[in-house]
């Protein structure tokens, strides 16, 4: 396990974390610490009269503390993984201690169970029941659908001109009734229209952009038995419909070296939404896990390191174009270094229309794509390639500095994230090395 | 994207005043609009989404990089100097951690010393500290490289660092920190050429540059550039003129020392008895005013007169006093000291070593005065200055602190010892920031006893823990650049 400070500060769920497990990068905090092939762990003085004891699967990086926070990973593990980044050579080698190698030992047993137990739901639900309460579900979503494109036309009846002067009461109530209408997929994309600053130029066509991707869901909705099965499940996910992990799970993935290009993490009403980006090595596609917990609350056990690279078994989500995915098994692997991508951005608006041709409405995708500089023009930043044709870098993109830094004005492999006119790099392959940016 | 700008003025007015429509549309999309269009199930409303519909689609597939002739970029040329290395590197991490911008120059004076460069990905993060701090500049030119001159190129708050090796690449292609940092070089060296160099380039510089460079001739003032800085007090600029003047005060044998000590010499006598008289005549030269002497006392036991006396004697070299009563040192020292006289300008008189930084009568005064006087310190050797720091740190702790700050040696052991024990009972002064402005000062070996400090006052033992757990830090990250 070699992980640089970026990497491991990329694992932080939040600032506040970032900051703490910066301060418990010092070795004066921890009582005792060391290391083996497989393990991390070290007891952590806090303010309590016992050390919280801090352990770290370097395997498959999962983390483990004694604390009482409800963060993942705790400001503990992100101090304890930080330290050993810093001063490998001040953690001993040796046997875990019986509280790491008990854990260590679950762990394995439980992986063990999940692999050799029949995956097949014991339980066998009342069908009936379920088709009646799936029946009514699709009938509310249904009547919310219609509610819903009733407002719309309304307000394309009357014109648009004056929103930005709208109460938020206006998108609020709308927001609620798709909600109530167990119609979450919708009442997000609500809260997207809700969400536009409505004081910056150009509103007017981000506004009807979303409608219209908003008018897409509802007719899909609508007339979804006449759409090719693939795009039902789009449908059924945009609108709010969840898929079942558990049944994904049983189905068989696919197995490749991926490279976990980047993480990106949004929050809203305290849901943190974290993106991670996949690439699969040999299968040459991307992929897309999605993590969601409450700010403060995180139950996921295993994170990814942006940087490195798992082998991992991967299920995706049926669609159209599938992208999401969840992981069924994963290895932590040494990071792999190889790219694979588009020559170009010809190539990269192709590859869109021929999403856009199967799945009319698509978020942000993953492209990694060879020798694109970084170039001002017209007053903004743009990615240039090797054909010399450019797309915009998004205005709010962070790390232009680095990017250009790294640069030096020579074209670099680069992985964005975006769609139509807009992306964001996310890491670079720089002197034969992927780097997060 | 003509067609959606069409159709969002649709939008905006409402298509109750103005339906969609297919104008300017052409080909299939115009036959799909025509279709959605010529509709007699749908309403205008709906008949607009579709249109909307089929637009959005149209321009998400029909999506194309922008084709611009642009003018290649100038690519950074290659560096010469290796990189630092990746040990450095998380050092460094933990140095931007601490926010301590003493323990940075000390990591990139290693870099520096080391002959290494900064690697590209750190290069943004420490342009941007260079920028809000001026004493890094130079170190940061130094190791940059060609990277970090490139980079000032596109952001004009990075344009301090450019790639020079020679003495006068520096001065006439560097930035201001780095032309700065070249004239002190050369001045040690050959201070006559220095003073040429700076008279060639001065028409050319800005009041601020000019300001900035001038100050390189305070340390030491020497003689000779005398003529020509008297004749900088015509300049435009205050600041120039007032940095000038601050150089012509340490130099006796210029205008303004001379003026000085002959009201000095006119007011004090030394009769035929050994007596000493005191008496300021009328002072009708006002630019012994304008050159910064207070008129007025602020203290009501003091005169005016005396007030004035004292700022002046404070600035005039004390080898004078020898020449005006005939004596050596130790005889004016106790000249002063016994003639009631001349007792309350003693201070003036230490004030005046101080000044013109005369360590050897400084040393002179320490053997022939009973009393400590504090200004003393910085003119006495090194070790010296650490031993008599400590015997006197009861009676003036704070005084003693502000000069070993001042003083860019590591503390002695002992010295930080009693420091750290003063700084515990005054926690909110000697607090984090004071830790991060003087971790040069202190040194490593302090780490060991930091836990057998602790506060007189319980209340302010939390506070004085969140201070040593955080020196903790800066000592670990001081260890590991000393380890580099």
């Amino acid at each position: 396990m070699n992980l640089s400070d970026e990497q491991v500060l990329a694992m932080a769920p939040d600032e506040s974390s970032r900051k703490s497990g910066k301060d418990l990068a010092n070795p004066a905090k921890w009582v005792s610490k060391g290391v083996s092939e497989i393990a991390l762990w070290g007891e952590c003085q806090g303010s309590g009269s016992k050390p919280y004891q801090t352990q770290i699967d370097t395997g498959n990086m999962a983390f483990k503390c004694s604390c009482p926070s409800r963060k993942f990973p705790c400001k503990h593990g992100l101090g304890l993984l930080l330290l050993y980044s810093r001063q490998r050579a001040s953690f001993p080698e040796e046997t875990p201690p019986s509280w790491v190698s008990e854990w260590l030992a679950k762990r394995a047993e439980k992986e063990e169970k999940k692999n050799t137990t029949p995956t097949a739901t014991e339980k066998q639900a009342d069908t009936t029941a379920q088709a009646k309460r799936q029946q009514a579900r699709m009938q509310k979503v249904s009547d919310g659908a219609a509610e819903l494109l009733r407002w719309m036309k309304d307000l394309v009846r009357n014109g648009i001109m004056d929103m930005p002067e709208k109460d938020p009461s206006f998108f609020e109530n709308m927001i609620r009734r798709m909600v109530d209408a167990q119609a979450p997929g919708l009442a997000a994309m609500m809260r997207e229209l809700a969400d536009i600053s409505y004081f910056h130029d150009g509103w007017q066509s981000v506004f009807i952009t979303q409608l219209t991707r908003i008018y897409l869901v509802i007719q899909g909705y609508q007339h979804i038995s006449d759409l090719p099965p693939a795009l039902q499940q789009d449908i059924r996910t945009l609108a709010g419909f969840s898929t079942s992990q558990e049944e994904l799970k049983e189905q068989t993935g696919i197995t490749d070296t991926w490279q976990v290009l980047g993480k990106q993490t949004t929050e809203e009403d305290r849901l943190v939404v974290e993106r991670y980006w996949l690439y699969g090595v040999n299968t040459k596609r991307p992929a897309l896990i999605l993590q969601f917990y409450v700010r403060g609350q995180s139950t996921i056990t295993n994170a990814l390191t942006p940087g490195s690279a798992i082998n991992a078994e991967l299920v995706f989500y049926p669609s159209a174009a599938p992208l999401r995915a969840l992981i069924k098994q994963q290895v932590t692997i040494p990071a792999n270094h190889t790219f694979n991508g588009y020559a170009g951005w010809q190539e990269v608006v192709t590859a869109q229309t021929a999403i856009s041709e199967v799945l009319p409405v698509y978020n942000d995708q993953v492209y990694t794509i060879a020798d694109l500089t970084p170039v001002w023009h017209a007053e903004q930043w743009w990615l240039q390639d090797s054909r010399r044709q450019l797309m915009p870098v998004k205005k709010t993109f962070q790390h232009i500095w680095k990017l250009l830094a790294l640069s030096g004005g020579t074209p670099l492999h680069m992985a964005v994230t975006g769609k139509e006119t807009q992306y964001e790099p996310i890491g670079v392959w720089h002197e034969q090395e992927y780097k997060i940016l | 994207m003509e067609h959606w700008n069409q159709l969002i003025n649709t939008a905006l007015l409402g298509t109750a005043k103005k339906p969609a429509d297919s104008t300017g549309m052409n080909g299939p999309l115009q036959q799909a609009a025509n279709t959605i269009l010529t509709g007699d199930n749908t309403d205008k409303e709906d008949k607009f989404l579709q249109l909307a519909a089929v637009l959005y689609n149209y321009r998400l597939s029909g999506t194309q990089p922008v084709t611009a002739n642009l003018a290649p970029t100038k690519v950074c040329p290659p560096e010469t100097k290796p990189y630092c290395k990746p040990a450095a590197v998380r050092v460094l991490q933990q140095v931007l951690e601490t926010d301590s911008i003493q323990l940075l120059q000390l990591w990139l004076e290693y870099c520096a010393k080391a002959n290494v460069l900064l690697p590209p990905a750190q290069l943004p993060v420490m342009l941007d500290k260079g920028w809000r701090n001026k004493s890094l500049r130079a170190l940061i030119a130094a190791t940059g490289g060609q990277r970090a001159e490139w980079l000032g190129h596109f952001n004009p708050d990075w344009n301090f660092s450019r790639v020079a090796d020679t003495i006068e690449d520096r001065w006439q292609n560097g930035a201001t920190a780095q032309r700065v940092e070249a004239l002190k070089e050369l001045r040690a060296a050959d201070p006559v050429m220095a003073r040429t160099w700076l008279e060639q380039s001065w028409p050319k510089e800005s009041a601020t540059v000019k300001t900035e460079l001038l100050s390189v001739l305070e340390q030491p003032a020497n003689p000779a550039d005398i003529p020509w800085l008297e004749s900088l007090l015509t300049e435009k600029s205050k600041q120039v003129k007032e940095t000038a003047t601050r150089i012509l005060k340490k130099l006796p044998g210029s205008s303004l020392h001379e003026k000085y000590w002959q009201i000095i010499a006119g007011a004090i006598q030394l009769d035929e008895y050994g007596q000493v008289t005191v008496a300021l005549p009328e002072i009708t030269d006002d630019s012994i005013f304008q050159s910064g002497i207070e008129k007025l006392s602020n203290d009501k036991t003091i005169t005016d007169e005396t007030h004035i006396l004292y700022q002046l004697i404070s600035l005039v070299h004390p080898a004078r006093w020898e020449e005006h009563f005939k004596r050596n040192t130790e005889r004016v020292i106790a000249l002063f000291q016994l003639q009631d006289s001349l007792k309350p300008f003693i201070p003036a008189l230490v004030l005046a070593i101080a000044w013109f930084e005369d360590k050897e009568r400084a040393l002179s005064f320490m053997h022939h005065s009973e009393t400590f006087y504090i200004d003393i310190i910085p003119m006495l050797p090194p070790e010296q200055q650490q031993q008599f720091s400590e015997k006197f740190f009861d009676e003036h702790p704070d005084s003693i602190i502000q000069y070993a700050c001042n003083n860019q040696e590591e503390w002695s052991l002992p010295l930080c010892t009693r420091i750290f024990k003063y700084a515990a009972t005054q926690p909110y002064t000697y607090n984090q920031q004071f830790m991060n402005n003087h971790i040069r000062q202190i040194p490593v070996a302090i780490a060991a006893t930091l836990d057998d400090i602790t506060p007189v006052e319980a209340y302010h033992t939390g506070y004085w823990n969140n201070i040593k757990v955080h020196l903790g830090r800066l000592l670990q990250a001081k260890s590991q650049i000393q380890s580099l």
